[in-house]
């Protein structure tokens, strides 16, 4: 009767699932940590929380912990762990002027909220304290970058550039060269770079392969993009960000089969699941129904949340999955509040496009053009819409 | 043998997960002076609230759930208060279960408690794990203090109240009816259809020609059969797509729409549909209300008021479509005998009305905006 009564309170409720339950058994498993207690992390994690615990304001202590739990939510692509980095820098949150170090976490965390503007401010504030930080100076040129800002992002290249290895200061530019329509020059850039380069940490070679591919394949170069991601995949093969990239380039060539074979991962990501749901459905896999389905759920409970974060990949899913493009335009305008990468183009204008609305985004159209903004998606886009 | 066994069919019961950030979700429901709730908190946050997992091998079985009742009530009351007009409703843990989301495991705590009377207000604290995730939510539904509602604790909002007086079921009804009568008097397709499909109505076609039907009650059986017809067929639709029992992707139903409004024109000129129009009206009306149903999505269904929104949407249609009738038909049975009638009512109107929609049509089977109106 009990058990009656719960699952009548949660029939309408917001949970996914079936009905609550008494596990069959003491020794069923219902949940495996992704980090044990004693884990490094784990232990590391409790000596600095108990570090904290006596001494609360001891801000080296707390942007310790907020790094390793930073760490975590990019390795494990678990965003617990950004919320968790939030908590531990609480004393300083809302502080305007904190220590530097807090800073820099600080903007990291917002930047991962799609907190941009906020970001920017932060490092900006970071910078005037200490001008010859390198890791704030490409943060800043990165966000700078996905709002759209190219002109400022290049600024801040060139001032990083004296302060890191020459690699890491050619893919900064190569980004900006990409997002003003000199795709070609920024791959040639990148090229001469990674040829001449000292030994690189993987994880900085990977990030430069992979951007490579992307300057190679919006330049028309297919064979060099194709080459350039599998050799960064090879370096880092847990790569989300490149995993995402050369499976799209699979899909737009209709290799679904492949892209399918290049994702991997225990808890994917919603944008891996994203392709792997398209790619399913590419080929037709009996599988897909049940994985849209879960997906659908991801961004209904996300929406639920009041979260933004996943906009451009929402606003994808209705596009090509749902195919609701009235549905999808408004999300991509949405997100184009927020984002002005050339991905939030690509799908406001294909949305656009597939909905008939020919001035449904002018905005994006403008901006594609301002920008020479390459690649055939777009240009097949901006066709459609008569711009 | 039986552990490998156990730990295979842990293997099968674990499905996939995906990550989300943290979320609880928190279910109050007034009854009377009773507050009835559940609360379900995920595994992991709770294993870094108190602490689950106890022989550290990084599993969390119910057996350790099962001993962390305790704390975990502790931990949860701790972080809950809920005041109300008739003073404060302290709650109390009941029976534990377990219950998956997208994200993994979570553990689920009835609760309940009894207040002075019958509350008018409620207020609700709350406090859950902010400490140790920021960016933690809690997910709040509350029912039975007026409409059923749902709302989200922050870190920077944790205090949330609710009263009875704000918007009833019948406004939202009612709100749902002007919805749906509004649908027909700007949805120029529906209205077309339905004059396409009346303008005959006071006629009878005799050897290829024209004529005016003998009398009004032979008209209005007429006219009943095809309105009751087209009600019957396009709510059938409406609820099937609007509960989700189907899908069907917008942009074929629109183009479909169009051509039945096309069809049932060129009907009037050169008959080839079947005679009996209920039929035709019937067959199209299943597909107006596909039409009809993504403009209900569209205007976001509460799920609690469900049936009773798509009830309300329903009977606005079929108000503003009776609002046609009335308009229509007595002007229609005035001029019946009139030689102008079947020849530019009818004739004429069912020429321009198979052009327009063919515009329309084309604009939506092509995606291409080139229609005026």
């Amino acid at each position: 009767m009990k058990r009656l009564a719960a699952a009548a309170l949660a029939a309408a409720a917001f949970s996914s699932g079936a009905a609550p339950f008494v596990p069959a058994s003491d020794s069923v498993v219902l949940e495996r940590l992704a980090v044990r207690r004693d884990d490094p992390f784990s232990r590391e994690a409790v000596g600095l929380r108990e570090q904290l615990r006596q001494e609360p304001r001891n801000a080296a202590v707390a942007v310790r912990l907020a790094g390793l739990h930073v760490e975590r939510a990019r390795a494990d692509g678990d965003p617990r762990h950004w919320g968790r980095a939030q908590a531990v820098l609480s004393p300083w949150w809302k502080e305007k002027d904190p220590p530097p170090a807090v800073l820099l976490a600080r903007a990291q965390i917002r930047q991962s909220q799609h907190e941009f503007p906020a970001a920017i401010e932060d490092l900006g504030t970071l910078l005037r304290h200490e001008p010859a930080n390198a890791q704030a100076w490409l943060t800043l040129a990165t966000v700078q970058l996905v709002t759209g800002d190219a002109a400022a992002s290049g600024a801040s290249c060139e001032r990083l550039a004296p302060l890191t290895l020459p690699l890491v200061a050619s893919a900064c530019r190569a980004s900006v060269a990409g997002a003003r329509g000199d795709a070609a020059g920024g791959q040639r850039q990148l090229a001469t770079a990674l040829a001449a380069s000292r030994p690189v940490p993987a994880g900085i070679q990977a990030w430069a392969l992979g951007l490579a591919a992307e300057l190679a394949e919006r330049a028309g170069d297919a064979s060099g993009a194709e080459a350039a991601y599998r050799r960064a995949l090879s370096l880092d093969p847990g790569d989300a960000y490149n995993m995402a990239a050369f499976a799209d380039f699979l899909i737009d060539a209709g290799r679904p089969r492949e892209a399918l074979a290049i994702i991997t991962g225990d808890r994917l990501s919603e944008g891996l699941q994203l392709r792997r749901v398209i790619a399913l459905r590419a080929t037709g896999a009996p599988a897909a129904q049940d994985e849209t389905r879960r997906l659908r759920e991801r961004f209904a409970a996300a929406r639920a949340r009041g979260d933004r974060v996943h906009l451009r990949e929402e606003a994808r899913f209705v596009l090509e999955v749902e195919r609701d493009a009235p549905r999808a335009l408004a999300l991509a305008l949405e997100n184009w509040q927020v984002q002005k990468e050339p991905a939030d183009a690509r799908v406001a204008l294909e949305a656009a496009a597939a909905a008939g609305e020919r001035n449904g985004a002018a905005e994006v159209a403008r901006w594609a053009r301002q920008s020479r903004l390459e690649g055939r998606a777009v240009r097949d886009a901006l066709g459609k819409l008569g711009a | 043998m039986r552990n490998w066994l156990l730990w295979v069919l842990a293997l099968i019961w674990l499905p996939a997960h995906a990550h989300k950030p943290s979320d609880s979700y928190l279910f109050l429901k007034v009854e009377e002076s009773r507050i009835e709730g559940r609360w379900d908190m995920a595994l992991r946050d709770l294993e870094a609230a108190v602490g689950l997992d106890a022989d550290g091998d990084g599993n969390i079985t119910w057996a350790e759930v099962r001993a962390s009742h305790g704390a975990i009530e502790a931990y949860a009351l701790a972080n809950l208060a809920v005041t109300t007009s008739a003073g404060a409703c302290p709650l109390s843990a009941g029976e534990h279960l377990i219950e998956e989301h997208t994200d993994g495991a979570y553990a689920v705590m009835m609760m309940s408690g009894t207040c002075a009377g019958p509350p008018t207000r409620i207020d609700v604290r709350y406090g859950l794990l902010f400490e140790i995730d920021a960016q933690h939510r809690g997910l709040l539904r509350v029912e039975g203090l007026g409409p059923v509602r749902n709302a989200i604790f922050t870190a920077e909002a944790r205090d949330l109240a609710f009263d009875a007086s704000v918007a009833s079921g019948a406004a939202q009804f009612g709100a749902f009816v002007r919805d749906g009568v509004k649908h027909i008097a700007i949805g120029l397709d529906h209205i077309l259809f339905l004059v396409a499909l009346l303008l005959p109505a006071v006629l009878v076609r005799v050897e290829g020609r024209w004529r005016p039907t003998a009398s009004l009650p032979r008209t209005l059986l007429n006219v009943g059969g095809i309105v009751t017809a087209f009600t019957v067929a396009h709510s059938i639709t409406l609820t099937a797509a609007a509960l989700q029992w189907v899908q069907v992707p917008s942009r074929l139903v629109e183009s479909l729409i169009a051509a039945s409004v096309v069809l049932t024109a060129l009907d009037n000129l050169f008959p080839f549909l079947p005679r009996r129009r209920w039929i035709v009206a019937f067959t199209f009306g299943l597909l107006h209300g596909f039409g009809f149903a993504s403009v209900l999505l569209d205007l976001g269904l509460p799920r609690e008021t469900l049936a009773l929104s798509l009830l309300g949407f329903n009977v606005g249609v079929e108000v503003g479509q009776l609002l046609l009738v009335l308009l229509l038909i007595p002007l229609a049975h005035a001029l019946r005998r009139t030689t102008a009638y079947p020849r530019y009512a009818v004739g004429v109107g069912s020429a321009a009305i198979a052009l327009a929609a063919t515009g329309w049509m084309v604009e939506r089977a092509f995606g291409m905006a080139f229609m005026p109106f």
